[in-house]
Parts: C-alpha cells; structure tokens; sequence
C-alpha cells in the first residue's frame, strides 16, 4: 500500500510544500481582501436600500437594485470571466487584484441583503425612541440600530464569509495559482501520478480554514450575547 | 406653547386627521381619549412630527415644525415622547439609556463653540490687535458633559427609586420599571412637554399604578403634558383638559367634569358609555 507513502512523499517534499503554500496563500489573500471589500460594500449599499426615498436617493437606489440584481443573478464563474478578460484584459494587469475584485463584488451583494435583513429586524420602536429624543438618524442608527443589528447578521455573514471562502477555488479557471490549483499541479505530475493524495490534503486544508472560522464566529457570537443579558 | 391648526395627515388614501385645531399652553395636562384607530395616537406622533403632517401647521416656541425645512431635532430635544412600548435602548444599560441624548445634545454645543473659536481665531489673523474678537469661553470637557449626564441620571433614578439598576439591561426589568426609566429618558433631556402615547395599555395590571403615579407627580409639578390614555379614571383626576377625538376630528373637548359628567356629543356618550 504505497497510499501512506505518497502522503509521506507529499509532506515531505519541498517542491510540493512549496506549490501548496503559494496557492494557501493566494487563496487566503484573495478572500480577506474580497471578504472586507464585500463587507464594505454590502454596508453601504444596505444603507442605500433602507435609506428613506427620496429624490437625491433615487439615482443610487436603481444603481443599488441593479447591481443586487444582476451579481445574485448570475454565475460567479462568469462574473469573474468579465472581470478578466472584459474589465481588466489589460496586460500585465496583477490577477489577483482582478479575483479580489471580482469576488469582493459578488459577495457585497449578499452582505447587503444580510445586513438589510438585520437592521429590518431591529425594532422599529429603537428608532423611534432615539428619534424622538432629537437625535439625528445617522447618530440613532450608528449608536442604537447598527449594534443591535451586528448581532442578528452575525451568523449570515459568517456563512457568506465560508461560502466565499470556497468560492475562491474558481480562480484556477482564469488561470491563477490557488490551494485548488495547487493539488490539480502536483496530481498532475509525473513523481505524484495521483489526484487523491493532493486533493485530500487539499480539501483538509479547507476544512481547518472554514472550521477556524465557524468557531471565531461562534465566540463572537458568545460574545455578543452575554453583553445584552449579564 | 403649541398651537396647532388645521392638522391633516393621511396615510396614501386613508385620512387619519381630517384638520385637527387646539392650542396647548404651559403646564397644562391634556388627555386625548377617542375609540380605537381614531387618529388619537397619530395626533400625539404628529406633534413632534414622529409622522410628517400632510397638511396643517404646528407652531411650537414659534416655529412652525411641519414644515419640512425646519430642523426637527433640535425641536424634538425639547418635546420628549413616551411609547406604549417603552422602547429602551435594548443594547444600553438603564444610566446609558437616560445619558445618551444629553451627552449628545453637550457634546453637540460643544463642537459647535469650538469651530466658532476657530473662525474667530482664522478671522483675527487679518486684524489688528485692537480689532481681534475675544475667543468664546470653553468650561465643559467631554468629561465634564459625561459627568453631568451621569449625575441627572442618578438623580432622577433615585428619585424613582432605580438607582439600583442603574447597570442593568432593559430585558431585566419589568414593565412597569422600563415605562418608568423610559419617562425619566425623556425628563433627563429638560423637555418643555412630554408627550405620552398610551403609556399603561402594555403594562400587567398590577405595573399600572406606579408608572399613573410618576405621571401624576410629573403633573403636580407643572410638566405640560398630552397623553393619550384609555385610563379614564386618570384621566379625570389629573387633566385639565380632555379632548375626545373621533373620525379624525376632535368632536367635544371641556374640563373632565364636562366631558365626563355631561357628554354633548352622541359619538362621546356613546363611547363612554361602552367604557366606563
């Protein structure tokens, strides 16, 4: 059974260590810059949406409505396609700065249906009140909304974070050199000649990724909880 | 104080206010009584414009505030609003709650006392020295404001006898002390008339007295008062006016003797006839 000795062989040569980090690490920049990016993003468009119409708003509502519209209605495959060869076909321009903002875009239109969603489900009554002691909106909804909110979107927000973890994977299609990539290289060749070993070390990787995170989310969860109750 | 004339709000095709006229004076304690979904809470939410009036005017201190140019907050810091449902800040302590607006409302006049000094101090640059305005005189501190804040919200916690839960969260409280810190939020803020919108209709029976007692003791003291309330029994000990509100109109008003005792208004007595 050479199954423990190609595992063996795949931790211990430097070649193969060396592919896997480089693509941990492309893989790890590209969904921290995208996840603040969208988080970012998603805000201020929630703030838009929520936002009160009017007639300097209209303009930024539609763009807002279209931008939610079309990024959850089309395939992140093919929006990150457009991103490489429409939108940043210029040469020499750095790829990963075209997956950040790829992905940064598409996952800012499901962060801002999340945090909509939160500060819908903050009690009109806590607007109101901070309304009616003269406080302005921005400093109701900065001081009295937007904390009791955090608390509600955590857990959506954790699991956009997880889904746009994953979601990266798909750089490998215009052609850059993730974790995914990674294993598909060293399977790939001659000395390896086997898809299972790299691909399971691969996918555990992800797995100690998305499981570090749900367990950060859950503190801070925790966290959140106890300062409402103690 | 208030003067409020031909008051119309609608909400799409649906007229709430049909042209509402009465003026509050100081220290008046007014009850608003009427039948369910008659207009009397959207009265009391238009007068500090919690809903924007579609029609009318509303001149308080001399400022007619539903006119939409109007800076409505600064307005509102001085006509506090008590709910049905209380409305604490549920992710602040019971002292923060009562704190917040008067720290905000100090650090406001504070930022604003110091960019006034520094256009003074820019414009005296180009003067000569017997011309150069004297900087404006800067005693508070961001300290200083917080201090103060906290003293008054422990005077008037101590004074509803909550001094206790002054670090407690609002979901530890029962009804009747969240209704009475929420009355103290808006005392804290020196309000020149506190509006209350049903302030006993979300309460258990047994919560009801001690939130009609701080009220009535805000009452005896001279607060000017709208309070819109099913409490008939308060109503009549503690109003000096009474205003009964149907179809959007106010239909008969008098002192309670006259509202109560001889109701000349069919829709009055047959309204009070089913609640009393």
């Amino acid at each position: 059974m050479d199954f423990f000795s190609k595992i063996f062989e795949l931790f211990s040569t430097g070649k193969y260590m060396e592919s896997i980090f480089e693509g941990l690490k492309n893989t790890f920049i590209i969904s921290v810059f995208a996840a603040l990016l969208g988080l970012l993003l998603g805000t201020v468009v929630a703030m838009v949406t929520i936002a009160r119409p009017s007639a300097a708003m209209k303009l930024p509502k539609a763009i807002c409505k279209i931008y939610l519209t079309v990024i959850r209605g089309t395939p992140m495959a093919l929006q990150l396609f457009i991103m490489a060869y429409v939108v940043f076909a210029i040469r020499g321009f750095p790829q990963i700065i075209t997956a950040i903002i790829a992905f940064g875009i598409n996952s800012g239109a499901y962060v801002a249906e999340n945090v909509r969603a939160g500060i819908m489900s903050v009690d009109i009554g806590q607007t109101e009140a901070g309304r009616a002691l003269g406080l302005p909106s921005r400093v109701t909804m900065l001081k009295i909304v937007i904390p009791q909110a955090i608390k509600n979107v955590i857990p959506a927000i954790g699991n956009e974070l997880i889904a746009l973890i994953k979601e990266t994977s798909i750089v490998s299609m215009i052609g850059m050199y993730d974790l995914t990539f990674a294993a598909k290289v060293i399977g790939g060749g001659n000395n390896m000649a086997s898809y299972l070993i790299p691909m399971t070390v691969v996918a555990l990787f992800y797995l100690a990724i998305v499981y570090a995170l749900t367990l950060g989310i859950k503190i801070i969860e925790k966290r959140l909880r106890a300062g409402d109750k103690n | 104080m208030i003067k409020i004339e031909n008051l119309k709000k609608s909400f799409g095709t649906l007229e709430v206010l049909r042209g509402i006229n009465i003026e509050i004076a100081e220290g008046e304690k007014i009850a608003v009584i009427g039948p369910s979904g008659c207009g009397k809470s959207t009265f009391l939410r238009c007068i500090n414009c919690m809903e924007d009036p579609t029609g009318g005017s509303i001149v308080f201190e001399g400022v007619d505030i539903a006119d939409p140019k109007v800076d409505i907050n600064i307005h509102r810091e001085k006509i506090g609003m008590v709910f049905q449902q209380f409305n604490l800040f549920n992710n602040k302590t019971v002292i923060e709650n009562i704190m917040l607006a008067p720290v905000y409302v100090g650090m406001k006049a504070l930022r604003k006392k110091k960019k006034e000094n520094r256009k003074i101090k820019l414009s005296n640059l180009f003067k000569r020295a017997e011309d150069k305005r004297p900087l404006l005189e800067i005693t508070e501190t961001k300290e200083s404001i917080k201090a103060s804040a906290r003293a008054r919200a422990e005077e008037l916690l101590l004074r509803i006898g909550l001094l206790d839960k002054a670090d407690e969260y609002p979901s530890r409280l029962s009804g009747g002390q969240k209704q009475r810190i929420a009355i103290v939020r808006a005392l804290a803020m020196n309000p020149r008339v506190i509006l209350f919108d049903e302030p006993t209709s979300a309460l258990d029976p047994e919560m009801v007295g001690e939130v009609l007692d701080l009220m009535k003791t805000l009452a005896d003291e001279g607060m000017t008062m709208v309070i819109v309330t099913h409490e008939m029994a308060f109503a009549r000990e503690v109003a000096s006016r009474v205003i009964f509100i149907a179809d959007g109109q106010i239909l008969e008003e008098g002192t309670p003797a006259e509202v109560f005792d001889s109701p000349k208004h069919p829709r009055l007595q047959d309204f009070l006839s089913k609640v009393l």
